[in-house]
């Protein structure tokens, strides 16, 4: 297919999986702000930092002073990752693809969009995320039940996938950011409290109880979210759908194109099931989902210069 | 809808009847319905210097321009005409130029003209066809005669709204179609698609064609359009970056290595196909595409250099081309044009300019208009001189006035003008959909349809039959083939 469409609905996979999970992570802050009036602050103030967004939030209050974090990354059409700047890439994007989408999907995109684009407070916030979640599960079960499973819907699914590992890591990480007041220690009642928050951010919560009957703690948390095989939204089922969603979008894809990415995923994948969540927590858990994320980022890297953007090679004869 | 007395005319009889159940409540929520529905679909112009995500809809009006089919057989009949001519016309200029040897038309018109491309000359396009897709702009004039006001051979656009906005009908006031009279416009993409492989390069296999459409990108005003009709189709809609020429041939960017394409409807001008003929400053444009298309080996639609033929002068020459090519009189006058280049149309210009209107023949957008009738003597004077100093770069139409259609301007129905673009595809044959794009005015007082001037637009109507003479003969309820229609 063309590369430039592949490029565009991977994209559009990955801008679509982001807003969901910014709908879901704010939907979560939102609660324990409401429950826990001064550490609601510091939550939002941990997602701006796993978020790599502390100096853009800092120029925006310069200029703004009354901004609050949950409006920076919400609704800021000034700062490209916020949810709002999110959802109106991936419809433009969509716009420009829009002859590959089914109508379904375009519209059900288009919807999101509109809904999304009128200035804040003229409905709650929970309505908003609760329709921005509802909406990215819409499109997707419309992409699977109404386009043609070919290439352009794996390229979907690989930057969904991706997308996901990314932003699992980056829940798990706000955990790091959040620092327990000294009176309280590792395993008290503060610290559960903020492991469940992060539960609660990946939509775990069930899937944890399901798992272990017993309290909530890091090196139980960190299990489930990156190592659980079964668990949709851990880093190693993310990698495992990366990596087959992979091999069927390059099934007829030449090696000198595709072999660069797949190896990166491929060692990702391996290193991931490889790794154990006790030595990870006891050799820095912050540490080693800085070091996934940038291994993503070579992934990502390897897919735009060798196949999406790859300079043209002799043609057929 | 009306005929001067007053009366319903037969073709909006049934629909008539089925409006006026209506009160204007019912209208108003009919109306915001259809406005929701087109602007989820995505069919919006971006409104700038707003606040974000301010998104217009083009005006639509549920009241549908209606035509009789005998009335239709004739457009129809006279469309296919005036594109066949005008084809016969492209391939004399770029080939034996025997009009001009003749006579018909000036030398200089033609050779002189900045869409003449010489590059053209001698090559001869797949089935000599040039004009694959024409849009011929027409209105009814006070006697209710068709004529054309403009012809369209470029890259004619419109024809996403005529297929679009049937549908925003149906979805949305299906109780007021006259139950399976109406004649459908969802063939345009089918008919589309078989031209294209039937202007495939020779020595390609029909079942083997590969089609692109090649598009300005997402910043252009007819991507909607662009976009809709590849999906409509189901080909590639790209962009100048994902081609590229090697050895005379083109090749699409996949993402699996480089594959071969025949066939590229451009919606892109001819100034910008291809830097390396025409303007090199050009990133929309394939490099080397020229080369590629006049080697044979790729075909692109609509041909280059047929701009000569649209021109406002050339227009003038049309109804002669028709008598000249086809041994036969025009059936769909043309709105009466006088130009400079004709000795006795420059007398009559100069005599008459207080009753006509004077452009600038390469001029568009309003620009050195003189409406004669609105004209003091001193500005008639100043255009008569600018005339005399230059005859050929000027033309004049009388004050030319034309048909109305019903829209609800919010409280009542008002009359504004209405145009018509039917479209002409043409290959093996011609094919012409059925209706076009009904353009209307913003308001009671304007002349101006385009929506650049905030006109709107309707569905177009043509009946499968035509309706009884008798005004109250009740039309057959058929729910079974109105279902089936949809």
């Amino acid at each position: 297919m063309l590369s430039r469409t592949a490029e565009s609905l991977y994209w559009l996979g990955r801008y679509l999986e982001r807003a969901e999970n910014l709908a879901r992570l704010a939907d979560v802050n939102l609660q324990t702000s409401t429950e826990q009036t001064s550490d609601g602050v510091e939550a939002w103030d941990a997602v701006i930092a796993t978020m790599g967004a502390q100096d853009a939030f800092s120029e925006a209050q310069e200029d703004n002073p009354g901004l609050t974090p949950a409006d920076f990354v919400i609704y800021s059409t000034q700062y490209p990752q916020s949810l709002r700047s999110t959802i109106s890439q991936a419809r433009g994007l969509a716009r420009e693809i829009r002859e590959y989408l089914s109508r379904e999907v375009f519209e059900e995109i288009n919807r999101l969009y509109l809904s999304t684009s009128r200035s804040p407070g003229d409905e709650s916030h929970r309505v908003l995320y609760a329709n921005v979640k509802r909406s990215v599960a819409a499109i997707l079960g419309l992409f699977d039940n109404t386009v043609l499973l070919t290439e352009g819907r794996e390229w979907f699914r690989c930057g969904l996938f991706l997308e996901r590992a990314d932003m699992t890591s980056r829940i798990i990480d706000t955990k790091y950011f959040i620092l327990l007041p000294s009176s309280d220690e590792v395993g008290g009642p503060l610290d559960r409290y903020q492991w469940m928050s992060v539960l609660r951010s990946a939509s775990a919560l069930e899937a944890f109880r399901k798992r272990h009957r017993g309290t909530v703690t890091g090196a139980r948390v960190a299990g489930l979210l990156m190592f659980d095989r079964e668990f949709p939204r851990s880093l190693v089922f993310c990698l495992l759908a990366l990596r087959r969603h992979f091999e069927r979008a390059t099934a007829d894809t030449p090696d000198a194109r595709s072999v660069a990415a797949e190896r990166e995923i491929a060692l990702l994948e391996l290193d991931l099931r490889a790794a154990d969540s006790a030595d990870v927590i006891r050799s820095g858990l912050h540490q080693f989902l800085d070091e996934f994320q940038a291994r993503l980022g070579r992934v990502d890297q390897a897919l735009r210069d060798d196949i999406f953007r790859a300079l043209p090679e002799a043609p057929p004869r | 809808m009306f005929a001067p007395d007053g009366s319903v005319r037969a073709p909006y009889r049934a629909f008539h009847d089925r409006l006026s159940q209506w009160d204007a409540d019912t209208y108003r929520r009919r109306q915001a319905i259809a406005d929701l529905d087109t602007l989820n679909s995505g069919i919006t112009f971006t409104v700038y210097n707003d606040d974000a995500g301010t998104e217009r809809i083009f005006p639509f009006s549920l009241v549908p321009r209606i035509i009789a089919p005998s009335e239709w057989a004739r457009v129809e009949r006279g469309l296919g005409q005036r594109v066949t001519a005008l084809n016969r016309f492209l391939g004399d200029i770029y080939g034996e130029q025997r009009c001009i040897r003749d006579g018909v038309i000036p030398a200089e018109l033609v050779f002189d003209h900045s869409a003449y491309r010489l590059r053209m000359a001698g090559f001869t396009p797949p089935l000599g066809v040039y004009c694959h897709i024409a849009g011929i702009d027409l209105i009814r004039d006070q006697e209710g005669v068709f004529r054309v006001l403009e012809d369209n051979l470029r890259t004619p656009s419109g024809v996403s709204y005529v297929i679009e906005n049937r549908r925003t009908m149906l979805n949305t006031v299906p109780e007021l179609f006259p139950d399976a009279r109406v004649q459908p416009v969802d063939g345009y993409p089918e008919r589309l698609l078989e031209m294209l492989a039937a202007v495939r390069p020779e020595g390609v296999p029909a079942d083997h064609v590969r089609s692109v459409i090649l598009t300005p990108g997402p910043h252009n005003s007819a991507y909607f359009e662009h976009s809709f009709l590849a999906r409509q189709m189901g080909i590639e809609l790209v962009e100048g970056r994902d081609l590229v020429v090697d050895d005379d041939r083109v090749f699409l960017r996949a993402t699996t290595g480089l594959e071969r394409v025949h066939v590229i409807y451009r919606r892109v001008d001819d100034d910008f196909l291809d830097p390396l003929v025409f303007r090199s400053d050009s990133l929309l444009g394939v490099t080397g595409l020229m080369n590629a298309y006049l080697a044979g080996n790729v075909t692109v639609v609509n041909a280059v250099g047929t701009g000569v033929a649209d021109d406002k002068t050339t227009y003038r020459y049309v109804p002669d081309l028709i008598r000249y090519y086809l041994g036969e009189e025009p059936i769909i006058p043309n709105v009466d044009t006088y130009t400079g280049w004709k000795a006795e149309d420059l007398e009559y210009m100069l005599d008459h300019l207080h009753e006509l209107v004077l452009k600038p023949s390469d001029g568009s957008g309003g620009y050195g208009i003189v409406v004669g009738p609105q004209a003091s003597p001193e500005t008639l004077d100043a255009a008569r001189e600018r005339v005399r100093s230059d005859p050929r770069k000027w033309i004049a139409q009388p004050v030319q006035e034309f048909s109305t259609i019903p829209s609800f301007n919010g409280d009542v129905f008002e009359p504004r003008r209405a145009d018509l673009r039917p479209f002409v595809i043409t290959g093996d044959s011609s094919w012409v959909l059925p209706g076009g794009l009904t353009r209307v005015a913003a308001n009671t007082e304007s002349y101006i349809v385009n929506s650049s001037q905030g006109g709107g637009s309707k569905d177009t109507w043509v009946l499968r039959s035509d309706p009884e003479g008798d005004p109250a003969a009740p039309f057959p309820v058929q729910s079974q083939s109105h279902a089936q229609e949809q």
